[in-house]
């Protein structure tokens, strides 16, 4: 590697070629200007790669064979400082069933299709809470709260979401806002509908759907249910950039608890939405197999000048550039930053219980404990749980116990925000042929010999074959940003090439609980207008009485969008204060706050990606660029510094 | 390919076939009982052809401990056919014959230190060392005696203890949070298995412990015990009993005390891979027949008209009551999708 081999000078430079990527790159490169695009998978194909071997639980579901290789690289996890970190040996099946992607589309080839809008209160969620509940609120809620506001409102980023939707095919029907007005203060209220109509309705969304039509809200007002948005096409398609795509089959292969890639191209995804067009452009260079390893800094150190990147051969590639846009997933885009030297790396004070800093700061979590207060109950409502149907639809959801769509002043343990709540998914969304109790249950109260012996085996016995099913949930509210939880990189591990990996220090908040024993009663008086027997609540789990054992379950935050320097990295316009060339986004750091604590019913229908928000952003980011290379690049005036 | 050649590929295969089941010293009923025509057998060893057994990496001790144990995990009752009507020995066999056992996708840089270790501990961690069997000595460095941790790409420096367990207060309430020195992974997480040898030599460590811990709490080798005595030395393995029932404490590399591995993780994998062997496709070698799936009433790939069935999945996926279908295989899936014979 003695030699470095030296790359024709672009644009832009898309680092990692993912949902985020996608969109820059063919924005950009559709504006004529020159774009090279870095991944360090391969372009899946998905009639080649994926039409005749992805009906695979054990290669593909379990064995993640389509996912990053752990070997070239891992994350370390601890709780607190207090801890060593652990590295992630494993993808182990199915407790973790989430993995980095691999390759354009990067995760998006795992997804089950969820997808949907923030609304206007997760972009003002810390002023307006401070509004209604007084400043200390927060902080008397979380330890160490580290919550801001979006730089930008709901408002400003509506037609981003328009253009993301549009582009990557996204299917519903409104989103259950009262009015479907800007009035709607807090329900996301939509200037357009999604392009494509939601997927058939089962009969448990159609009885969800018509059960609460008729009943009240905790705030007064009627619930107001949607259908279940979904990015799995729902009818053939054609996107604004001329990209066609495919119908969903309702083969089943698609989510359950493993996520599948899918062989029609109906799962949206950089490679079979945005990518095709930039490609088209002539002005596109994709390159494949290459492993980003360093960011190059001008002699001064304010500017981005080039990107190095490991061929298959381990050869070491320079690429400059005029802008950078990183599109890596959320904290390898992060560890990029560190072992570049780029931006301040954050720093915790325990001590103070403060930080300083913003590279790493503020990660939170998407994804909800695996343990906490739960509500269930059965309806009489069968049907068929083997593959038949897909990740994301069939459902109907409500806002309406969501966000601050409800006064949350008398209500104790206190918790803001509140969860997407569904129910109705495809029963056969996604196999599960070893899904019991988080893969296989040790002996325990219910099972006395665990997963072993004829009692266990008789349960088995026609498990996809219901004629009844447990609805219910285990809902929580929002993990939000504090200073305890962050990203830096790990003093002991290195990758395959001998660099440091990220390590996480990340345990749940106790928002994240406290909403549950609130929403539980909401739920449990749902599931009993519906009919359901044998409705039961489950013992409240206390905050901190079970920690994080997982990884890349969606997390978020890490290197956030903002105004105030010393909270946020980066500008409204996604560039990072003081490197006017570097735009980044990622599905988990666009997203540096959400509304949504996601909801995982029985029928295994969640909501997923971090592209919630991140996805908007894109366009944003695409359209500063934009603007830089019109005028800062070429005039010096410099429109984004703020 | 052409009849003739088939027919003669079969005679062949017909041969390789039989001397591969006089080695193994199984009774596997490979042609059923009408041998008379070529038709009878072509259907026949189509039949079985993904289960022709023999072993890839399993020794004859690990062969006959191992059956019992996912017979009991998995037992063929009245209910149906358990994990030995499914192949699963061959299933786990082909798995540590491969990526699984050579931990081909997993993470394997040093230092290994183990998970759960209590905030009460006073001495920093300090990394996990498994004395390896006989088959990996080749990692033994002749000059130091050490072992050399597999993949093994990291320094293996000292762990700085950090300390004890904080306090956070929010809103007047105290968060006293029972942190480790480790976090405390649940058995089966990927931060949980923290060892310096492959899944290989992780079952061949763990398969001999076992064997050596039936033999000094139960009298006897596994395979030789009551049934309900074998159930209760793999929910020994769950709660980690063979470590407590050891005093005083085992030497590193005392087997009967499973040396530095958690009883508890090999009952996870022993579980968890012998359900993946009576459940996955059977390309794996395992699920012979698709017993598991006509038990479960999964379909595998048929997607409601494989045989001719005529049902449609836009229709099954909205039933309110359920359509068991014949399950269909993977390889069935490729040869129908191909036009192939």
């Amino acid at each position: 590697m003695s030699t470095v081999i030296q790359e024709n000078p672009v644009d832009v430079v898309c680092l990692g070629v993912g949902f985020m990527s996608g969109v820059v790159a063919t924005e950009l490169a559709l504006a004529g200007n020159s774009v090279v695009g870095i991944t360090k998978g391969p372009y899946w194909d998905y009639v080649n790669d994926y039409s005749t071997t992805k009906y695979d639980e054990w290669g593909v579901g379990l064995g993640r064979k389509y996912d990053s290789p752990l070997p070239l690289q891992s994350t370390t996890i601890r709780n607190n400082i207090n801890q060593f970190a652990l590295p992630v040996r494993r993808y182990t099946m199915p407790i973790q069933y989430h993995a980095l992607g691999h390759g354009v589309g990067g995760a998006a080839q795992h997804y089950g299709g969820g997808m949907g809008r923030f609304g206007p209160w997760a972009y003002e969620m810390a002023s307006r809470t401070a509004s209604a509940y007084g400043s200390g609120f927060l902080a008397s809620i979380n330890p160490q709260d580290d919550t801001h506001d979006w730089p930008l409102t709901y408002a400003e980023y509506e037609p981003y979401y328009v253009e993301w939707e549009k582009a990557h095919g996204i299917c519903g029907n409104y989103n259950g806002s009262p009015t479907n007005s800007p009035s709607d203060i807090n329900y996301p209220w939509m200037s357009r509908n999604y392009p494509l109509p939601p997927h058939p309705m089962t009969p448990l969304g159609q009885l969800f759907q018509s059960t609460v039509q008729g009943m009240t809200a905790p705030n007064g007002q009627k619930y107001n249910p949607f259908p279940t948005v979904s990015a799995l096409s729902s009818q053939p398609y054609t996107n604004q950039y001329g990209v066609t795509v495919n119908p969903c089959v309702y083969e089943g292969y698609c989510a359950g608890l493993c996520d599948y890639a899918c062989e029609t191209g109906a799962k949206a995804n950089a490679a079979y939405r945005t990518i095709p067009a930039a490609i088209n452009s002539g002005n596109f260079t994709l390159v494949t197999n290459a492993y980003i390893f360093r960011l190059e800094l001008s002699p001064s150190g304010n500017q981005v000048v080039a990107a190095h990147y490991y061929d298959a051969q381990g050869n070491d590639h320079r690429q400059p550039g005029k802008v950078f846009f990183n599109g890596m997933w959320g904290y390898n885009m992060i560890r990029l930053m560190l072992l570049s030297g780029l931006g301040t790396p954050y720093v915790y004070n325990s001590g103070a219980g403060t930080g300083s800093g913003v590279v790493g700061r503020g990660l939170t979590n998407g994804y909800t404990p695996y343990r906490g207060t739960s509500v269930s109950g059965t309806v009489n409502i069968g049907g068929n749980s083997y593959p038949a149907g897909n990740g994301s639809g069939g459902g109907v959801s409500v806002f309406d116990l969501m966000d601050d769509n409800f006064s949350h002043s008398s209500i104790s343990p206190p918790f803001i925000g509140g969860g997407l709540f569904g129910a109705g998914g495809y029963l056969g969304g996604g196999p599960g042929n070893i899904t019991f109790a988080g893969g296989v249950s040790a002996p325990n109260t219910l099972n006395p010999n665990g997963a072993m012996g004829s009692a266990f085996k008789a349960t088995q016995q026609n498990k996809y074959l219901p004629t009844k099913q447990s609805v219910g949930a285990t809902p929580f509210a929002p993990d939000l940003p504090t200073f305890m939880n962050y990203i830096d990189l790990d003093p002991h591990y290195t990758d395959a090439y001998g660099d440091p990996v990220s390590r996480l220090t990340y345990d749940w908040t106790p928002n994240t609980y406290n909403g549950a024993t609130y929403l539980v009663n909401q739920i449990k008086a749902i599931l009993t207008q519906m009919g359901a027997t044998n409705v039961t609540v489950g013992a409240t789990v206390a905050p901190y009485s079970a920690h994080n054992d997982w990884w890349g379950h969606h997390l978020r935050g890490g290197l956030r969008i903002g105004t105030d320097p010393n909270a946020g990295t980066a500008t409204a316009w996604a560039a990072l204060s003081g490197y006017n060339q570097l735009y980044y986004n990622s599905n988990t750091a666009g997203v540096n706050y959400f509304a949504a604590g996601e909801i995982t019913n029985t029928t295994g229908n969640n909501a997923t990606a971090g592209t919630h928000a991140a996805g908007p952003q894109s366009y944003r980011a695409a359209e500063g660029i934009k603007k830089y290379l019109a005028n800062v690049a070429t005039s010096g005036v410099n429109y984004l510094a703020s | 390919m052409s009849k003739t050649t088939r027919r003669e590929f079969l005679k062949i295969g017909l041969a390789a076939a039989g001397g591969a089941l006089a080695a193994s010293g199984l009774e596997i009923p490979l042609f059923g009982g009408n041998t008379s025509s070529l038709q009878n057998q072509i259907t026949n060893l189509n039949k079985h052809i993904s289960t022709v057994t023999g072993f890839l990496t399993l020794s004859i001790p690990e062969q006959q401990l191992l059956e019992p144990v996912v017979e009991t995990i998995i037992p063929s009752d009245s209910t149906g056919p358990g994990a030995k009507e499914a192949g699963v020995i061959y299933f786990i066999d082909r798995q540590l014959a491969s990526d699984y056992g050579q931990s081909g996708n997993m993470f394997m840089d040093a230092p290994h230190i183990p998970p759960n270790i209590p905030a009460s501990s006073t001495t920093p961690p300090t990394p996990l060392t498994v004395k390896p069997s006989s088959a990996w000595a080749f990692l033994q460095n002749k000059e130091t005696g050490a072992y050399l941790p597999a993949g093994g790409m990291g320094n293996g420096a000292a762990i700085p203890y950090l300390g004890a367990s904080p306090t956070y207060t929010a809103g007047g309430t105290n968060y006293t949070v029972k942190y480790g020195i480790t976090a405390s992974p649940r058995v089966g997480s990927g931060i949980n298995l923290q060892y310096p040898v492959n899944m290989r030599e992780f079952w061949r460590i763990s398969l001999a412990a076992l064997q050596a811990y039936s033999n000094k709490y139960y009298s006897g080798n596994f395979q030789s015990l009551s049934s309900a005595n074998q159930l209760q030395v793999i929910k020994d393995l769950w709660s980690n009993a063979p470590k407590t029932k050891t005093n005083p404490s085992p030497p590193a590399d005392d087997l009967t005390g499973f040396s530095n591995i958690q009883a508890s993780d090999f009952a996870y994998e022993l579980t968890f891979m012998t359900w993946a062997g009576f459940t996955m496709d059977p390309i794996y070698g395992g699920n012979k027949d698709m017993v598991g799936w006509d038990y479960t009433g999964f379909n595998g790939v048929n997607f409601g008209n494989f045989y001719g069935e005529g049902l449609s999945q836009k229709t099954l996926m909205v039933a309110s009551s359920p359509t068991k279908l014949k399950p269909a295989s993977l390889a069935q899936y490729q040869q129908q999708a191909t036009g192939g014979t």
